[in-house]
């Protein structure tokens, strides 16, 4: 494969060391002029975007901040591939698109990309996740990363395995689903033990297991250090449980208790993840409530949901992410994800998507529904 | 900041004390608060309440001529027409916060709803469903009997209202009142407000007929007051989802006459031959009124159009004269606000058909500049029927001949209801006669989709002919100790 352009390695090379600075620094002006590099890049590699951002007004000469840097929604990613080096692709990730699976949102990866994304990976579960640098028992309610190349939550959390897993840590949807026994087993091994385990995988796959223990009357009382993390919503795969509730049964029946208990903020269309920030405070010994934080080679801001124009601060709008790390596609990125901004990074409090549009006319969801039940 | 004390609710005069238990609901815009009553209802209170709708309908409506139901519900129509009428200017005030919808578009709902709603039209309406509408009050002779007969309504019909859309119920108490019915509206979360000051306007005008009529409020779903409801009733009307109708009809039992108007979708039509320069403006002009008018909420609204190509004017130009008229309808009658769900779904909508315009496929996007108010897309027929997200998105799709529409709409056929047509050559009949086979219930100009008559048989259903029960008597004689010998005449 052909080397990278100069003017992309160099970039890479400067995000890559924002990253590897860590969490606990502040650097906007960096920041800004990483974006804006970053920006000018995707600008001219990337004629769709171009012809996009030029119809804006929105050209690298006239545009002085991250903020005024033309976002793309993400539903765009379902039918557009916007790749800045398409002949460099070495991975894929796909939407899960549980609406509609013929239209999946697709994001692509350069080998330096991937570093990136590696990185981001790494220095935000070290400080967010892993703050006490504890090595531990990681089981993971999702399939591994050969059963799932396009996935990237399985990508993401293989990097985590091999990071800050013990061998024992393993995979445990196989062929065959999820293999609960498995889990139970690894648990029963942390307890006797006393080898602290980290329990992994989407919100849904926790639920399943809680129903499980409830309906067998199994409860764990795993050691101290034992922690977990949960991502993806439910999406009609288990119970819908709002986040106490789901908090209260971590505590139930894993003996994990609430602040050991963190959600990721994870896109396919964005690079960086987004955590909770309970263990961060913890190791800091900071106050405040619950909320994700934004990593410094991210930033978040809020926008109408209607104008798209950015909000104050305090106001509940639509999410819209900046990510350095997204320097392979589109860095500037407009969610359906309703949230408002908090010190340090932002709440979500669910997708814009959910609910039902009101009058008699047909909707297309009721449309779509309908005409598959038959 | 103005605040209004509302009433999401209607009990006649007699029957006030059967509710105790009230509770506030707090609508807000930018300078009017609605403090909305709404009264907490059990299963035993609507049985209770059933009870004495019925026996206030005994006691008077069923015995009234149907002239005169006639007459008050004409003059309910005719002070709601007047821009004065107390009522109309606080459903002015009021609607618009609880709903979102504008100032403007409410006034217009208003406006369609009551025009249609005059005394021509029920007797129209009458004489088109059920020939004479004197059965309604006694024994006719029928020629085709050769004999005489009588219509007869139910005892009370329980109508679930559809929400969102401002002045419909009262179309509801107008059917009951007209087969001589009592009738217990059960308002939706969306919109409680207007019917119960239509309910207003009647006891003002007949306080006696007011009697047995009622609109109450309860969440959707709950099985408890719904099969209370049901064990009284002898007729159900829903507006509702598809979701809703089909989780009633399996709770409705089956004595019970149930007519269901589940959400449906419209499209328009336009042939070629219509498609001329010197028509475009006005032929646009009614495009945007169609989608405009309810803000495509409503059944009737379309979601896309189709354009025939080869005429003077392509799709594309069409498209482009429909956004100046969608500029100026924002300008006369604004969209109103709309939820973060509705405005992603638009955003989304945009954010695809700009992607392929910049691909350079046929198609094209325009739009509202920072805002969501108007979206004019225009691409080729792509095999499948276009759902529009709603909310004044216009969808004109290109077709090379307009018979293409017809295996798109057919796999449709459960939501099938309005379609507008402009043919403009001889290959209209054929088309109108293939369009209706497809399950359409009524065809229309383009700019007459929101106004349908009180003669449309709804869905496809004779709403008046259909809650009627019929007594014949085969006797060809007069009946002994008939007064009126003669049939009598309506207006």
């Amino acid at each position: 494969m052909r080397e990278l352009p100069q003017e992309v390695r160099e970039l890479d090379d400067d995000i890559l060391a924002f990253i590897r600075k860590g969490v606990d620094h502040q650097d906007a002006h960096t920041f800004n002029r990483l974006a804006l590099r970053a920006f000018e890049l995707q600008y001219h590699h990337i004629p769709l975007y171009r012809r996009y951002c030029e119809r804006r007004g929105a050209t690298p000469a006239e545009v002085s901040s991250w903020k005024e840097i033309p976002p793309l929604p993400t539903d765009v990613f379902k039918a557009t591939d916007l790749s800045l080096l398409p002949e460099h692709t070495v991975s894929t990730f796909m939407t899960s698109g549980t609406t509609q699976p013929d239209e999946k949102g697709k994001v692509t990866y350069d080998a330096a990309g991937l570093r990136l994304m590696d990185a981001t990976i790494y220095e935000a579960a070290s400080a967010f996740l892993f703050p006490d640098g504890l090595k531990s028992i990681i089981l993971i309610i999702a399939p591994p990363p050969d059963m799932a190349p396009h996935m990237v939550m399985a990508y993401g959390m293989n990097q985590l395995m091999d990071h800050f897993g013990l061998p024992e840590s393993r995979f445990l949807v196989g062929p065959d689903g999820f293999e609960v026994q498995d889990l139970e087993d690894g648990l029963r091994r942390s307890e006797a033990t006393a080898v602290p385990a980290a329990i992994f995988g989407g919100s849904f796959g926790f639920v399943n297991f809680f129903d499980y223990c409830r309906k067998e009357g199994v409860r764990f009382h795993l050691p101290t250090g034992s922690r977990c993390l949960d991502a993806g919503g439910f999406k009609g795969r288990s119970r819908e449980v709002g986040r106490d509730e789901f908090l209260n049964e971590c505590e139930e029946f894993l003996g994990v208790p609430r602040d050991h208990c963190i959600n990721l903020l994870g896109m396919t269309e964005i690079a960086s993840q987004f955590y909770d920030n309970t263990l961060y405070n913890l190791s800091k010994g900071l106050d405040g409530p619950r909320c994700k934080i934004n990593p410094p080679w991210t930033k978040t801001m809020v926008v109408d949901p209607d104008t798209l124009q950015p909000l104050p601060a305090g106001e509940q709008g639509l999410l819209r992410h900046f990510d350095l790390a997204n320097r392979g596609h589109i860095c500037a990125i407009q969610t359906d994800d309703v949230g408002i901004l908090r010190e340090g990074g932002f709440e979500v409090y669910g997708r814009a998507l959910e609910g039902e549009t009101r009058g008699c006319s047909l909707t297309i969801d009721e449309m779509t529904r309908v005409l598959e039940q038959g | 900041m103005e605040v209004i004390e509302a009433n999401g609710y209607y009990l006649p005069p007699r029957l006030r004390e059967v509710i105790k238990n009230f509770r506030t609901e707090v609508y807000q815009n930018e300078c009017i608060t609605v403090h909305l009553k709404i009264p907490v209802i059990t299963g035993a209170i609507v049985e209770e309440l059933a009870d004495q709708l019925k026996k206030n309908r005994e006691k008077y409506l069923a015995e009234l001529p149907i002239e005169r139901i006639v007459a008050v519900l004409n003059e309910a129509s005719r002070r709601w027409l007047d821009r004065d009428y107390p009522y109309r200017k606080l459903a002015l005030r009021t609607i618009p916060v609880v709903t979102g919808f504008s100032h403007e578009v409410v006034e217009a709902s208003i406006d369609v709803e009551m025009e249609s709603s005059l005394e021509k039209d029920m007797w129209r309406a009458l004489r088109s469903e059920i020939a004479n509408p004197l059965y309604l009050d006694a024994f006719q002779f029928s020629q085709e009997l050769n004999g005489y007969r009588r219509a007869f309504g139910p005892e009370l019909i329980v109508s679930f209202f559809s929400e969102n859309i401002p002045a419909l119920p009262h179309l509801l108490f107008m059917r009951s009142a007209l087969v001589k019915a009592a009738c217990l509206g059960k308002v939706a979360a969306g919109e409680p407000t207007f019917a119960p000051l239509y309910l207003k306007t009647i006891e003002d005008i007949d306080p006696e007929m007011v009697n047995s009529m009622a609109v109450i409020y309860w969440p959707g779903g709950e099985e408890k007051t719904e099969n209370a409801v049901f064990k009284k009733t002898d007729a159900v009307i829903v507006f509702g989802g598809v979701d809703t109708c089909n989780a009633l009809m399996e709770r409705v039992p089956r004595r019970i006459r149930f007519l269901t108007h589940s959400h449906k979708m419209g499209f328009g039509v336009i042939g070629r031959e219509v498609l001329r320069a010197e028509k475009i403006k006005e032929l646009a002009a009614a495009v945007a009124y169609d989608h405009g008018m309810f803000d495509q909420h409503a059944c009737l609204s379309p979601h896309c159009y189709y354009l025939e190509e080869g005429g003077e004017i392509p799709p594309q130009a069409f498209a482009r004269s429909l956004a100046g008229a969608m500029e100026e309808m924002q300008e006369q009658m604004p969209r109103g606000k709309i939820s973060p769900r509705d405005a992603v779904l638009i955003h989304q909508l945009r954010g695809k058909y700009e992607f392929k315009e910049l691909k350079g496929e046929d198609c094209l996007l325009l739009a509202s500049p920072n805002s969501t108010d108007w979206t004019v897309v225009y691409e080729r027929d792509p095999g499948v029927f276009c759902p529009s997200p709603l909310n004044r998105v216009i969808r004109i799709v290109g077709v090379q001949d307009i018979f293409q529409v017809l295996p798109i709409v057919k796999p449709l056929r459960p939501f099938l209801q309005n379609a507008a047509v402009a043919v403009g050559d001889e290959r209209e009949q054929e088309f109108i006669e293939k369009l209706a086979a497809t399950g359409v219930s009524r065809i229309t100009a383009p700019g007459k989709m929101p106004v349908p008559s009180m003669m449309w048989r709804h869905d496809g259903i004779a709403p008046l002919a259909s809650l009627l029960r019929w007594c014949d008597v085969e006797k060809k004689d007069e009946i002994g100790g008939m007064v009126n010998k003669k049939n009598g005449e309506t207006p």
